[in-house]
């Protein structure tokens, strides 16, 4: 009887607290920035320089996509997110965006469809161009989700040079786009009636924003790159303001300060902030049963912090630093069909980790 | 006394040209919040200004004592060879000096303009006179002698200058000022939180006052004062990482640098005027 106590006391205890060990099923990846699972196996993914690829996890195949629209590939921007549409299985459809020049030889960020069809994009279409030129591309956002009731929404940053137009509605910096798959415009948008805003406009007052996670009761959370401290989870809501640059808990990388203010009425507060910044990434809310303990909680990667952040969606107080062994730079975390957690990291010559259960 | 009045000059014509840089970007920034209904107000505003003068201002003042140093250079070349006016050379040079250094921030930083008050014209405008002024300041400097006490006053206000950045720090953004010490300010208790922020405003104070006062009699009991304290945290901090296990760190080399600036000043003085 006391063996077996011990015996079951030491598997107990290895359970709860025994550290979570890593696989790494990808590396030399070239600045790879998003994937998604085709499948258990398979994984579409971006890299940054322009390529769009399709890899096996089991026997490690890399195959390139073609017709995959060219890019402006320097400083943050390129190719970014890809994502999924929720028939993907019926219409192979995907959507990416990537920051590319316009006739005017400005950048500014894209939106695109296409049907992925024996390795090529076919019936690529810019569905979304951002009303947001600037001559570098820095602060893209460049995050894209699906709303429960099949519109997509859009991230597009605030161009660093350009944060003041963030508070104003002509523009795409700094906002929060929605749009239906085929780029028209959802006509219960908020701003649809204000003749003074841009009609596809969801949310405004934002920075840089990296992660977007629509959860599946329908409610959107949003972390954006604060400056020098005041990084931000928020909650999204239609035709909100969340404050940037005119609120913030942060100062500028040049020390200077952008605002003596952290709130004003009619200015939404972020559910949480991270002073020091993060540099938080991307984001996912586990909802599967693989590892219980992180159920219901968001998933955030730090590029700075080199770790992910564990947030209860009942306690958005607190949280708890998970995988810093890793000790990388982490630019992307997604589950898989089944729900096992795999993470990538940031940079030339990236790898993709699967995160073993305890 | 001689040799030293060139660099003192780069040193202080910088000093000068950051004092009207600053509020360049200060200004367009209130503006801006002004704009859009934020409440700015008098102590706002003067929030602003001070913390940009201290912690941009920093950053400026390294960059334009490098371009400073090497115009003011050139220019000093070329007066053996230009029939212009040498005062107006020297505020050209400024100028120049600024708007490439201006130019070169946006190329090296992945085409950012880091400076909001430099991304209109008229800011780059101001700028550019800013740096003219520079110029022409450092040519007022270099025309004059001056005795020993003009550099112990410099240096004396460049190290409040430096301190300023810490004691407005802690008392207008404690949380971010924490932050920099390794502090997650919300983390801690109520009762810790309170220690730590008087104690550390306290500390910063103290030291840029008792400089201040130095500054101003040039008693050297003051600078003394303020060496001390930072000479004593190089040595408790050694104490903690030897003694008491906690983890190596390199500030103790800032606070032995923060307390021999001081003594040194103390220093002089005092033996000046045996």
């Amino acid at each position: 009887m006391k063996l077996f106590l011990s015996s079951f006391l030491i598997l107990f205890s290895m359970h709860s607290f025994g550290a979570y060990k890593y696989e790494t099923v990808l590396d030399n990846l070239d600045d790879a920035w998003s994937f998604v699972f085709l499948n258990e196996d398979t994984i579409l993914y971006t890299e940054m320089p322009g390529k769009l690829k399709i890899a096996s996890l089991t026997n490690k195949s890399i195959i390139d996509i073609g017709n995959v629209p060219e890019v402006a590939y320097s400083s943050q921007g390129g190719l970014s997110e890809v994502i999924l549409d929720p028939d993907f299985d019926s219409n192979n459809k995907i959507y990416i965006s990537y920051s590319a020049k316009k006739d005017n030889k400005k950048i500014t960020l894209y939106l695109s469809s296409a049907d992925l069809k024996n390795n090529e994009l076919v019936n690529r279409k810019v569905i979304f161009e951002a009303n947001a030129f600037r001559r570098s591309p820095a602060h893209m956002g460049a995050k894209i989700a699906f709303l429960n009731d099949g519109t997509l929404l859009l991230t597009s940053g605030d161009g660093y040079d350009h944060r003041e137009k963030a508070q104003k509605l002509d523009n795409h910096f700094g906002k929060i786009i929605r749009i239906n798959k085929d780029g028209t415009i959802p006509q219960d948008n908020p701003f649809i009636l204000n003749q003074n805003a841009l009609s596809d406009i969801y949310s405004y007052g934002h920075r840089n924003m990296q992660g977007l996670v629509v959860t599946s009761s329908g409610l959107i959370f949003e972390h954006e790159h604060g400056p020098k401290g005041g990084d931000e989870l928020n909650i999204i809501k239609p035709s909100l303001n969340y404050g940037w640059p005119a609120i913030t808990y942060g100062i500028d990388y040049s020390g200077a300060v952008i605002s003596p203010f952290t709130e004003k009425e009619g200015m939404e507060q972020p559910l949480f902030t991270w002073i020091p910044s993060i540099a938080p990434s991307d984001m996912i809310f586990y909802e599967k049963d693989v590892y219980p303990e992180l159920k219901n909680n968001f998933l955030i990667t730090g590029l700075v912090s080199k770790d992910v952040k564990q947030i209860n969606i009942n306690d958005l107080t607190t949280q708890k630093s998970l995988f810093s062994d890793l000790k990388s730079r982490l630019r992307n975390i997604q589950d898989s069909p089944q729900g096992y957690i795999y993470i990538l990291t940031d940079g030339p010559n990236n790898k993709l980790i699967k995160i073993l259960p305890k | 006394m001689r040799i030293a009045k060139y660099p003192f000059a780069v040193l202080s014509a910088a000093l000068f040209t950051v004092m009207l840089i600053t509020p360049i970007s200060s200004i367009s920034n209130l503006i801006w919040l002004n704009s859009v209904n934020m409440p700015i107000g008098i102590f706002k505003s003067l929030e602003v200004l001070l913390f940009d003068f201290q912690r941009l201002g920093i950053l400026l003042y390294g960059i334009i004592i490098i371009g400073f140093g090497i115009a003011f250079s050139i220019a000093s070349f070329l007066t053996n060879y230009i029939n212009f006016s040498v005062k107006y050379l020297y505020a050209l040079a400024g100028a120049c000096a600024i708007g490439i250094a201006m130019y070169l921030m946006v190329v090296l930083l992945f085409e950012s303009e880091l400076l909001g008050g430099n991304r209109t014209i008229i800011g780059k405008i101001l700028h550019w006179c800013a740096g003219f002024f520079g110029g022409y300041f450092y040519y007022f400097l270099i025309s004059k002698n001056y005795d020993y006490t003009f550099i112990i006053r410099y240096l004396g206000v460049l190290y409040a200058y430096i301190i300023l950045g810490f004691v407005l720090s802690w008392i207008f953004t404690p949380e971010i000022a924490a932050a920099d010490f390794g502090f997650i300010l919300k983390e801690l208790t109520d009762n810790a939180q309170n220690a730590l922020l008087r104690d550390f405003t306290s500390f910063f104070v103290a030291s840029f006052v008792f400089v201040l006062l130095g500054v101003i009699t040039l008693n050297p009991a003051w600078f003394y004062s303020a060496g001390i304290i930072y000479l004593g945290a190089a040595i408790f901090n050694l104490v903690a990482i030897f003694i008491h296990g906690t983890e190596y760190n390199q500030i103790y080399i800032g606070e032995i640098l923060l307390g021999l600036w001081p003594i040194s000043l103390a220093l002089t003085i005092s033996i000046k005027d045996k």
